[in-house]
């Protein structure tokens, strides 16, 4: 291009490209900035060129390749214009199907996004969820653009309000409009940019001043500037040139981080583009302004992002902040009045002169004008880069943008402001996002890191991450920054690792405190951050890691161990077994199984497996370990000769009689390891039969009932007697029983009632509580459901109730209603799939308002959408009935199921206290009642809970009712259960080929549905060695090979 | 002349004098441990703070580098300014406990325990070396390397440089090393001067081993064989 020799010149210039613009010509539009080139765009660039050509399309579709548009997680991208098609991650060789869909005017339907509620397709970009709720002022000229291409940028009105500056010739009205937009400095501080050109512009001229672009971003997870370096350069060095002009600078410096090789190529190539045309250097567009712009590539020292240093190392000393007064604009570089601004802030200024400081300000909020873009990241469903007008919520950003949590996790914090910043939690997602009041809740805005932590984040896990980033990043100078980062650094890690203690918090906080007060730069008052705002919001999960050693996210390594094994309630070495079956030693497996469970073939089939929602195998988007299966496994295979629990033989006190009532999981469980202590047991059960809800509340589908009652009979030895039809209230009392001899009582009643829906007509015939017909059905074979069934509720008894009534012969249909949508279910996920596979239907977002009746029958019950709306206590998004929605269901049976209590009003009045939810109050760690020896545990004290909760119940009550029948201290130090037995990898296991999940064979869903033959099967010897040799054995951290020792269960290592 | 107020005292200082001198001046003491006359200020002992500014906008700055201003009002002894000089100087016992300077300047703000991992650091990186050798030698054979906590002072590459004249200023204002501590045992000749230059000499046994560029050390006067 030639250069311009006047303003004349660069309006021709810019009418001449309006004109040859086409409008009617579509345009594909590949984002190819750092993340798109690294998930692939530069294959689909010349995919798409090859295919133009190839077809002779080339001269009716345009391809123009531009930097990110935002939407990172969906790269590679492609954006069709003018239609505003937006095809995410898309494969190389769909590209031909898309050139066909443009050239036809058509869209490829396969390859759009697909709505998260509804399933639907969504062709436009502007429709899609994360691009619906942002304000694009700056994000969106990155698709308009081509960053290499000046005159791309002139054709989309860019240098339009540079010229339009130059032409007005008065500096101070940029000022005055700067001012007036409310623009402050987008690199966290917060200064109002105005001002801050005006102090400039009063400095005397001297040697020259100098006008910064800082763009050394540093933080952890935040890349918004490289994106709008990469993607538009113009528009930061136009911005740099209208400051210039205003502040009567004549040099300019752009400081960029050595990181961003694309960044430093478009900007060098932007640079040299200007100054072919003029637009740089002496006498720009031949009038009396000169700037000239360098580049400056940073080393990557952190704490060059700070004014001070950036200046220091633009001088090429090493960069260290100094004392401010005196300020930049007074001493900046070199003794020369200095301004620096941020990427972002220099971006804005050609969209404030062209819009008008007023339009601009309308954006945001009163004191905080225009948009900020954020770079999302984390534990979220949708990450990139969101724009969004300041004063938005971070409500509105993690959940309506950013989709809400990954999986089915739950948000627990948002931490803004990278390693300076800190973390706002859950409950303050409502605050709306400025400078300010971020900086009230203990964080700052910063660059505009956002990074998004579900319940697998430990706060203190996090604090330490960046506490290890400053100390290592901090220049040193100041001798509290950089002795107190490191440590801070030290005691998180004591902390982290279980050495920490309660005194040590204390000082943690008192010496964050001073680190913040006595520090000189940004760097070391704002180091504290992370520490102090984790300590304000979860001050009780430091103090969980110190006084119980426990890391609640499974993440501090040093406390957790193996996951699968700390995450499960009874200890059970999964990793043990699982690498005992990869060995092929299957009796070794199933001691290691059985020695922590007395119930193994029962928790191989309905355990909730918390062992693989932490497995480590299953993060970074991977399936986890099938521990359940492979416990099926040999459970199916092995027999429970294998393993001889060790008997005492007990005499005087230990001979003593003790009672439980209530023979579920959780009371036999008890019986059992209080019998191998040599006590005589006596257990005393409501109904004709043991099991209590295992054999009561899950249906013979997923547990036979042949093998629970091999496993029940196997633990009722002859130190254990079994009383059936005596039930607590009715046929035996607390006093009576210990009037009878015996030295302890252990309450594990279970929760046997329905709550209520509270509805009028609940109690006419057809409506039914969930307890009441999974008991009649399951203990008397009773079928009470018939016709049209709607079951009303989203957790297990929910699901279990929805397929034993799909058995049922007079069954037409199954409904379940739920009120949330099916990601908040709790129940077990593989089990409403497999309901859903067999015919059940499932409607979301639908709560009963209102039960019909005809002749005192069911006739069915009135619902009302719900749509998402706040977020509630739980972190997840409460259920807002949507008015007019209202709706009929026709139904001939209703199964409430929305939860159990306890049924134990008689309770009061045998000295046990209760609590407000109708459970019996025990103390966590000790299971001891209000009254001394009586104990409580499992759903009696929790309230419905898992099997493997109430079989730990039971194991904890055995070892609390031996203690204090000895007399000793209840109370146990606590360890963490960290790995001590070595169990070598198998030989070839480096050959281990990386698979994905083995899935559990079921029988097919069609012959299934009539049937109570159990549905899951076992693996087979092949699928499980496959299986357990995807473990990542987190054990061999622990552990070191022991010549003496061989590898069996009965080598040490008890699991309790 | 800038008028300002310390501790409530009017004070007139010239331009350009830092807020060190102004309380000086009136008389109010203040701890300092990087700073020494004739050596430009520096602020990184942090030991200096003082309070300025009215809530809530108050805040610490380092009393040696923070020039006087119009209308400032200083508090040199607030409670804000003593809990983080008693943090400050546990922080330095944790780190360097046998250098007397710090030993004195603790016992001096009560200061009798620290409460974090007991460490026997040489250096407490105060640049005062860096600075007497740059300034007052005008030879800038020594200063800083790296950042955070691999921060270091030595020569480039740990060579002798050429601008060394072995003039031994260097140790002279050394706060860590100059007078080392040698608990209740009479002053020994070795005065672990050296061990302030990366990499230590005095672990080194025998001394004839000595990496210490010096030779004869100025201070412990043992010639290097």
């Amino acid at each position: 291009m030639q250069r311009l020799k006047s303003i004349d010149d660069f309006k021709a210039l810019q009418d001449r490209l309006y004109t040859d613009r086409d409008a009617s010509i579509s345009s594909i539009v590949i984002s190819a900035g750092t993340c798109g080139q690294a998930s692939g765009a530069n294959d689909l660039i010349r995919a798409t060129k090859r295919e133009l050509l190839s077809r002779g399309l080339a001269e009716r579709i345009h391809l123009r390749i531009t930097g990110c548009h935002g939407f990172c997680e969906a790269e590679p991208s492609i954006l069709v214009e003018p239609q505003g098609t937006f095809y995410p991650r898309v494969p190389v060789d769909a590209i031909p199907r898309i050139v066909e869909a443009v050239a036809h005017d058509a869209v490829v339907e396969d390859l759009l996004s697909v709505d998260p509620q509804t399933g639907a397709p969504i062709a436009k970009q502007a429709d899609v969820p994360f691009f619906r709720g942002q304000v694009r002022t700056l994000l969106s000229r990155n698709e308009k653009v081509d960053p290499i291409r000046i005159s791309n940028y002139i054709e989309n009105g860019g240098y339009a309000a540079f010229v339009q500056v130059l032409e007005r010739g008065e500096p101070s009205w940029v000022i005055t409009q700067i001012k007036a937009s409310g623009l402050r400095g987008r690199g966290g501080a917060g200064f109002p940019t105005g001002t801050k050109w005006e102090m400039l512009a009063r400095q005397p001229d001297g040697r020259g001043k100098i006008v910064v672009c800082n763009a050394d971003e540093g933080d952890p997870g935040a890349y918004m500037d490289r994106s709008v370096l990469e993607g538009n350069p113009h528009s930061i060095i136009e911005g740099m040139l209208i400051g210039a002009y205003a502040t009567g600078a004549t040099e300019g410096v752009i400081y960029v981080r050595n990181e961003y090789p694309l960044a430093i190529k478009h900007l060098v190539i932007a640079l040299r583009q200007c100054s072919d045309l003029g637009l740089l250097g002496e006498s720009i567009l031949e009038t009396s302004f000169r700037f000239d712009i360098r580049l400056v590539r940073g080393a990557g020292a952190f704490v060059c992002g700070e004014e001070t240093a950036l200046m220091r190392s633009i001088e090429g000393r090493m960069g260290e902040p100094r004392q401010r007064p005196p300020f930049p604009m007074q001493r900046g570089i070199d003794g020369r009045p200095t301004v620096i601004n941020n990427v972002e802030t220099w971006a804005n200024i050609p969209v404030i002169i062209t819009e008008g400081a007023e339009r601009f300000s309308q954006t945001g909020t009163a004191r905080s004008g225009g948009t900020k873009i954020f770079s999302l990241v984390g534990k979220i469903r949708h990450t990139g880069l969101v724009e969004v007008p300041m004063g938005i919520t971070i409500e509105k950003i993690a959940y309506d943008i950013g989709g809400g949590p990954r999986d089915r996790g739950r948000i627990k914090a948002v931490q803004t402001g990278g390693p300076s910043g800190g973390c706002i939690p859950a409950r303050m997602f409502s605050l709306p996002i400025d400078y300010d009041s971020l900086a009230e809740a203990g964080s700052i805005m910063g660059s505009g890191g956002m990074i998004v932590m579900d319940e697998s984040t430990c706060m203190v896990d996090v604090a330490k991450y960046f506490m290890r980033f400053l100390k290592d990043e901090s220049c040193g100078k100041c001798f509290t920054c950089r002795k107190g980062t490191q440590r801070m650094y030290e005691i998180l890690d004591d902390i982290s690792s279980g050495r920490g203690t309660m005194t040590q918090l204390d000082l943690l906080e008192e010496l964050a405190q001073v680190v913040k007060d006595t520090s000189m730069c940004g760097l070391g008052q704002s180091a504290p951050n992370p520490v102090l705002s984790t300590l304000r919001y979860f001050r009780e999960e430091y103090e969980e890691h110190i006084r119980d050693h426990r890391c609640r996210a499974m993440v501090c390594k040093e406390l957790v161990g193996a996951p699968c094994q700390t995450a499960c309630p009874l200890g059970t070495e999964a990793w043990r077994y699982v690498a005992h079956i990869a060995r092929g030693e299957y009796e070794d497996a199933y001691r290691v199984i059985r020695e922590a469970n007395p119930f193994p073939s029962v928790c191989a089939r309905v355990c909730s497996h918390p062992c693989e929602t932490h497995c480590r195998s299953g993060e970074a988007g991977k399936k986890p370990i099938a521990i359940r299966a492979l416990k099926r496994f040999i459970t199916d295979r092995i027999d429970p000769s294998a393993y001889r629990p060790e008997r005492k033989n007990g005499a005087g006190e230990e001979a003593a009689k003790i009672a439980i009532v209530g023979s579920g999981p959780a009371g036999l469980t008890a019986a059992h390891y209080l019998s191998l202590s040599g006590y005589r047991v006596t257990v005393f059960e409501a109904d004709d039969r043991p099991g209590g809800m295992l054999v009561s509340g899950i249906p013979s589908y997923r547990l036979p009932r042949g093998v629970l009652q091999k496993e029940i009979e196997s633990v009722i030895d002859d130190r254990v007697t079994l009383q059936c039809k005596a039930a607590l209230g009715r046929d035996i009392t607390i006093d009576g029983l210990f009037e009878e001899g015996f030295r302890a009582v252990f309450l594990a009643m279970g929760a046997h009632k329905s709550r209520k829906l509270n509805l009028e007509g609940e109690d006419v015939e057809g409506v039914f509580p969930a307890i009441q017909f999974l008991k009649t059905f399951n203990l008397n074979g009773k079928q009470s459901a018939r016709g049209r069934v709607g079951v009303i509720g989203g957790g297990d008894s929910a699901v279990d109730a929805a397929g034993v009534a799909l058995r049922h012969p007079e069954v037409q249909n199954v409904t379940i209603f739920y009120r949330r949508t099916r990601q908040e279910m709790p129940a077990q996920e593989r089990d409403v799939e497999a309901v859903l596979e067999e015919g059940v239907t499932l409607e979301t977002l639908t709560t009963p308002v209102r039960i019909l009746t005809d002749h005192g029958r069911l006739a069915g019950i009135e619902c009302v959408r719900n749509r998402l709306g706040e977020i509630d206590s739980s972190g997840r998004r409460k259920p807002v009935p949507i008015p007019g929605s209202e709706h009929v269901v026709l139904l001939d049976t209703l199964i409430v199921t929305i939860g159990d209590i306890p049924d134990i009003e008689y309770m009061a009045s045998m000295g046990i206290e209760v609590t407000d939810w109708g459970t019996i109050r025990a103390d966590k760690k000790t299971l001891t009642t209000s009254r001394a020896g009586v104990f409580a545990g499992g759903d009696v004290v929790t309230g419905p809970n898992t099997v493997v909760e109430a079989i730990a119940a039971g194991k904890k009550a055995a070892v609390m009712i031996d203690r204090w029948v000895r007399g000793e201290e209840l109370k146990q130090p606590v360890t963490p259960r960290l790995p001590r037995v070595y169990v070598p990898p198998p030989i070839d296991a480096e050959e281990a080929v990386e698979g994905d999940r083995v899935k559990a064979p079921t029988v097919a869903a069609d012959s299934r549905r009539r049937s109570f033959e159990e549905v899951e099967l076992s693996f087979s010897v092949e699928q499980a060695t496959c299986e357990a040799r995807r473990c990542l054995r987190c054990d061999l951290e622990f552990t070191e090979p022991r010549e003496d020792a061989l590898p069996s269960a009965a080598a040490g290592g008890a699991a309790w | 002349m800038v008028d300002l107020k310390i501790n409530g005292l009017h004070v007139s200082m010239p331009e350009g004098s830092t807020l060190l001198e102004a309380a000086r001046f009136l008389g109010f003491p203040i701890p300092t441990l990087c700073h020494m006359d004739g050596l430009e200020p520096y602020g990184a002992c942090r030991l200096c703070v003082v309070e300025i500014g009215r809530e809530p906008k108050a805040r610490l700055v380092t009393a040696c580098t923070y020039p006087v201003q119009e209308g400032l009002e200083v508090r040199t002894a607030s409670s804000r300014v003593l809990r983080a000089r008693v943090m400050i100087l546990e922080l330095l016992l944790a780190s360097c406990p046998q250098s007397r300077t710090i030993q004195d300047l603790a016992s001096a703000h009560n200061v009798r325990q620290q409460r974090f991992r007991q460490e026997h650091e040489d250096c407490i990186l105060c640049g005062r070396c860096v600075r007497m050798c740059k300034e007052q030698m005008m030879a800038g054979a020594i200063g800083f390397r790296g950042r955070g906590e691999n921060r270091s002072i030595g020569t480039p590459f740990d060579l002798r440089s050429e601008q060394c004249r072995l003039c031994g200023g260097c140790i002279y204002v050394c706060p860590a090393c100059q007078l080392r501590c040698t608990y209740n045992e009479p002053e020994k000749a070795i005065c672990g001067g050296c061990a302030n230059l990366s990499p230590p000499c005095i672990e080194k046994e025998p001394f004839d081993d000595m990496m210490c560029y010096m030779s004869p050390c100025v201070a412990c006067e043992i010639p290097k064989e």
